[in-house]
């Protein structure tokens, strides 16, 4: 059985391969240079869709006999691990997986080669996903733009998703996934039986980047956003207007009124913890934890949880924020490893190494790959809520001084739904320190009069 | 009869003490038996299992054993580079006639090199490690630790070496012995329980080393608590694997304290004195 | 190996006077004079560090020193089972941070941890230890009460076993109660070897990270912020080497500070 269904994924991978050549014109050379592809090293973090990732890895070994090795770190690892590599005169590692809080600072730093200049003969797969068009990079204009080059492959397109509990929805006849922020807010407060059942669990602890990436959905399913316009480099901080105000008077009310006592404490493990506890009807997470909803020796909600798009308020789209993975190859390595990596990244992004992904558990990153028939199976509902949402996802980010950024409002949402400030007090604050952060490091940036 | 009622009391106080601390061990170790779910619902009585142990040990994503067989050689190869530049340093400060400041200077630089968060020196060591060549080799790490046990081990050995009776060395010096031979036959002998202590404590403080581990290795160089780490997860702390992979480090270094105890603490108790 | 210890160390210092940017894979340093030291004293974390380390480092050691003592004493005086007293006293030390951190955080869980379970059998609430802003230090404190009481009891032990045995027979014979054998045989013999714990254990204490990183992160708001995870948010997360090279610097003469007037008042005691 299982040899059968690896029988399979190989006939179509290679069909898949077949296509890719036809588009691209480059890859008869490639694919003949094959057995003389020098190794390649990845630098990946811990997560749950390390797994399908390495054996999608082993699948490319044995279709063109290259040899890839995984480092693998701990979440909290991997930037550092990085940052040391690109940094010395030669790195350590050919391809580095970054997440969306730091592709910023690679490419800026000229870090990460566009793979375009390593094979010019490269073509972008048609239907991959460009996530807010986070590929692409302009060095000149410092923006992301498809006019930019393309500097790195999407490996895994993480948005948040509406987790909710179906079994519970259908006990109490409530209709339909939650699409709008009234919705959810009724329907939270419906199952809300504390303490046995939160109608909602939010992430407001304090952490890297948590309580700020949790409330992104909020702020950009209201209308509000940060900055004003970051594709056209004005950063003039709109965090404080009226619709960050709604925005986060809405979470606070979620948390006090529907949702865990606990909100300003929870990090995004706990409240995972609490669904997969059966403790919480409704959370709004990273779709990568789908993997742990269905497993019994993980999880007391087998089957029970459905997925939706993150809500938004009516007559506007969901605006789920980017947590997502891009692979960029490594400026200082040499020449046959940068090409070697380059190669890997043509084979990964069509739609057949996507659909083997998906089987072996993945999340896909080509369009295509949701239209195969696995997106209509039980265990793979998330499939198409993902795919709707995924057009629409906002990439907070633009600049590598991001951080900076994030830390203020990690203090400052957190202090705000802890209670130790009023939201009006905590948005006019951020606001004030982010406008700060900004034009201490040359951006175009400005301020809002002050909310009162 | 009033010896036996003490006696009793004493051991009543030390089983309270023993439950206080051996109460969350046990805890641990137990988790590593049961199922994710199983803990996290909080199950008082749960059905063992071996799965997590199986992971950590068998599959595929794992390197455990290997982390296990680095974390051995970097921490006995560090202990002993370390205990011995403690000795020969500690030697060298307290019986030579250097001048006093340049003791007192040594000795304090080595309490503030104790006193960085080794958070703050990983990336300066990372970029001397790849300039000659040692990243990612078990070279880079064993230095890593040595240099950072050497403030401890320096200053234990230098109670040691201070205590060895100045009439000994001289009466081997006027024997005719070089320096090398003194230092063998004479003071090695008179500092081997101090060795045994600061050894103890450098292997253990270097098996559970993490923030320079996790910098200067990458996967086939990579120690234990690294491999550990790995566990807890944005998406999911994988509690019941932890629990395992911790309960398995624990038992080499657990070995080594039960077999080398007499050893430390008649070390120590030489050491403690002065 | 000097040199690995000698040239971080130094570049650290200098770090501190300069920001660092990354343009084109290349480094530039930039001269900011004081200015990061300066920020320092306006940084709302750092602040809250400095206090909470302070306190965790007093709190801590204090609690691991007395507990530590304790054991020590009761297993020096006791005539059976010692070796077997020894290795349960010392599990915890053997046990990496960072799973000390994890598992701590689900022993202190107030809906599943062991601890609420406890407190249930018993009647009472549960307590949201780590989630409480004014329980979460305490908390954090324990953890490493409970982690280094071994170090402490080693170091205790050795020293109780080398006291002179002729002076306590001598203390027999003269009639001393148990206390008065403490107060005026057992503490001041044992008081190098006292100091020579604090130090070690201050030190040590003073860079607490492992298990404040997976325990609570620094938060709820910044109970339990300490000055190594600051560092390391500022260093490494934010990407700011020269300003958290300087609050390393700032820390390490803290610590000197504190060190300084430990011996001054040791001195004073003596004198």
């Amino acid at each position: 059985m299982a040899a059968n269904r690896h029988g399979e994924m190989g006939r179509r991978t290679a069909l898949g391969l077949g296509a890719g050549a036809l588009a691209s014109g480059a890859l008869p050379r490639r694919a003949g240079a094959q057995g003389r592809m020098a190794p390649i090293t990845i630098v990946i973090n811990q997560s749950p869709w390390l797994d399908s990732f390495q054996r999608t890895v082993q699948l490319y070994e044995r279709e063109t006999g290259a040899k890839v090795d995984l480092d693998v770190n701990p979440f909290a690892g991997s930037l550092e691990k990085q940052r040391n590599s690109v940094r010395a005169r030669q790195g350590t590692t050919d391809l580095l997986i970054m997440n969306s809080g730091w592709f910023a600072e690679m490419y800026f730093g000229g870090f990460v080669r566009p793979i375009t200049d390593i094979d010019p003969g490269f073509r972008l797969e048609r239907e991959v996903y460009t996530l807010g068009d986070t590929i692409f990079f302009d060095a000149e204009k410092k923006t992301m733009t498809p006019q930019g080059k393309l500097m790195s492959i999407p490996i895994s397109p993480l948005i948040p998703l509406t987790y909710y509990r179906g079994d519970l929805y259908r006990e109490n006849g409530i209709q339909g996934a939650p699409r709008t922020f009234a919705q959810l807010e009724s329907n939270a407060r419906k199952l809300h039986r504390p303490p046995r059942m939160y109608g909602i669990v939010q992430r407001g602890a304090r952490g890297p980047h948590t309580v700020a990436y949790d409330f992104y959905p909020y702020l950009y399913g209201h209308g509000g956003s940060i900055f004003r316009n970051q594709a056209e480099n004005d950063y003039t901080v709109t965090l404080n207007a009226p619709e960050g105000r709604t925005a986060l008077d809405y979470y606070i009310r979620l948390a006090k009124e529907a949702g865990h006592p606990r909100t300003a404490a929870l990090d995004q493990a706990e409240v995972i913890q609490a669904i997969v506890t059966g403790r919480g009807a409704h959370m709004i997470t990273v779709v990568a934890a789908w993997s742990q909803m269905d497993d019994p020796q993980r999880s007391a909600v087998v089957d029970k949880i459905e997925w939706a798009p993150p809500p938004s308020i009516e007559g506007r789209p969901t605006a789920p924020g980017l947590g997502h993975w891009l692979a960029g190859v490594s400026r200082n390595v040499p020449d046959d490893r940068q090409r070697a990596a380059a190669a890997f990244l043509a084979w990964f992004q069509t739609p057949a190494a996507q659909i083997a992904t998906a089987k072996l558990g993945g999340i896909p990153i080509n369009a295509a790959a949701y239209r195969d028939p696995i997106a209509e199976e039980r265990r793979f509902r998330w499939m198409k809520p993902l795919a709707e949402a995924l057009p629409h996802a906002v990439n907070i980010y633009q600049f590598p001084e991001a951080s900076e950024v994030i830390a203020v409002l990690e203090l400052g949402l957190n202090r705000a739904i802890a209670g130790e400030i009023t939201s009006v007090a905590a948005l006019n604050d951020m606001s004030s320190q982010i406008a700060e952060i900004m034009a201490k490091n040359g951006y175009r940036t400005g301020k809002l009069e002050p909310l009162r | 009869m009033r010896r036996w009622r003490h006696e009793s009391g004493l051991q009543l106080a030390l089983l309270l003490g023993g439950l206080l601390i051996a109460a969350p061990f046990a805890w641990v170790v137990a988790a590593g038996f049961r199922t994710q779910i199983s803990l996290l619902m909080g199950e008082v009585w749960f059905t063992p299992t071996l799965s997590a142990f199986e992971e950590v040990l068998f599959s595929k994503t794992s390197d455990f054993l290997l982390n296990v067989r680095n974390s051995t050689l970097i921490g006995l190869a560090s202990t002993a580079i370390a205990l011995a530049a403690a000795t020969f340093g500690a030697w060298s400060l307290h019986r030579m006639r250097w001048p006093r400041w340049w003791v007192h200077a040594l000795l304090l630089w080595a309490l503030v090199l104790q006193m960085i968060p080794p958070v703050a020196l990983a990336g300066g060591w990372f970029v001397m490690a790849r300039a000659v060549g040692l990243d990612n080799t078990l070279m880079g790490l064993i230095l890593a630790h040595a240099t950072l046990n050497l403030p401890m081990a320096l200053w234990m050995m230098g109670v040691f070496v201070r205590d060895v009776p100045q009439e000994l060395v001289e009466a081997a010096r006027l024997d005719g012995a070089s320096t090398p031979t003194l230092l063998w036959r004479v003071v090695l002998p008179l500092v081997a329980p101090g060795l045994a202590a600061a050894g103890v404590l450098c292997f253990v403080f270097s098996w559970n080393e993490f923030a320079a581990a996790l910098n200067l290795s990458m996967r086939q160089t990579a120690t234990v608590p690294v491999a550990i780490a790995k566990f807890a997860q944005d998406f999911e702390i994988r509690y019941v694997q932890m629990a395992a992979a911790a309960s398995l480090s624990a038992v080499p270094a657990l070995l080594l304290l039960l077999v080398a105890q007499r050893w430390i603490v008649k070390g120590l108790t030489l050491g403690a004195v002065k | 190996m000097g040199g690995l210890g000698l040239l971080p160390v130094l570049n650290l210092v200098a770090l501190g006077f300069f920001d660092v940017r990354w343009a084109e894979g290349q480094s530039t340093w930039s001269f900011v004079g004081t200015t990061h030291y300066a920020a320092l004293t306006r940084d709302p974390l750092f602040g809250a560090a400095i206090l909470n380390t302070v306190v965790f480092a007093l709190g801590a050691v204090t609690g691991q020193m007395i507990l530590g003592f304790a054991l020590a004493l009761l297993c020096s005086k006791a005539t059976r089972g010692r070796v077997f007293w020894r290795a349960v006293f010392v599990l915890p030390v053997l046990i990496p941070g960072i799973v000390i951190g994890a598992m701590w955080k689900l022993l202190l869980n107030p809906e599943f941890g062991a601890l609420a379970q406890l407190f249930e059998l018993a009647g009472l609430t549960p307590v949201d230890w780590l989630g409480e802003p004014s329980t979460a230090l305490f908390a954090v404190i324990m953890v490493d009460v409970w982690h280094w009481t071994p170090f402490c009891f080693l170091l205790f032990l050795a020293g109780l076993e080398s006291l002179p045995r002729d002076v306590y027979e001598a203390a027999t014979v003269d009639g001393a109660s148990a206390w008065q054998e403490l107060t005026r045989i057992t503490l001041p013999l044992m008081w190098p070897t006292i100091a020579v714990t604090f130090v070690f254990r201050l030190v040590l204490a003073f860079k607490v990270f492992d298990e404040v990183y997976l325990l609570t992160g620094g938060g709820p708001g910044t109970a339990t912020e300490v000055v190594s995870f600051t560092i390391y948010q500022r260093f490494f997360t934010e990407d700011r080497a020269g300003y958290g090279a300087a609050m390393a610097v700032a820390v390490i003469f803290l610590i000197f500070l504190m060190l300084a007037a430990a011996a001054a008042a040791r001195r004073r005691v003596q004198a």
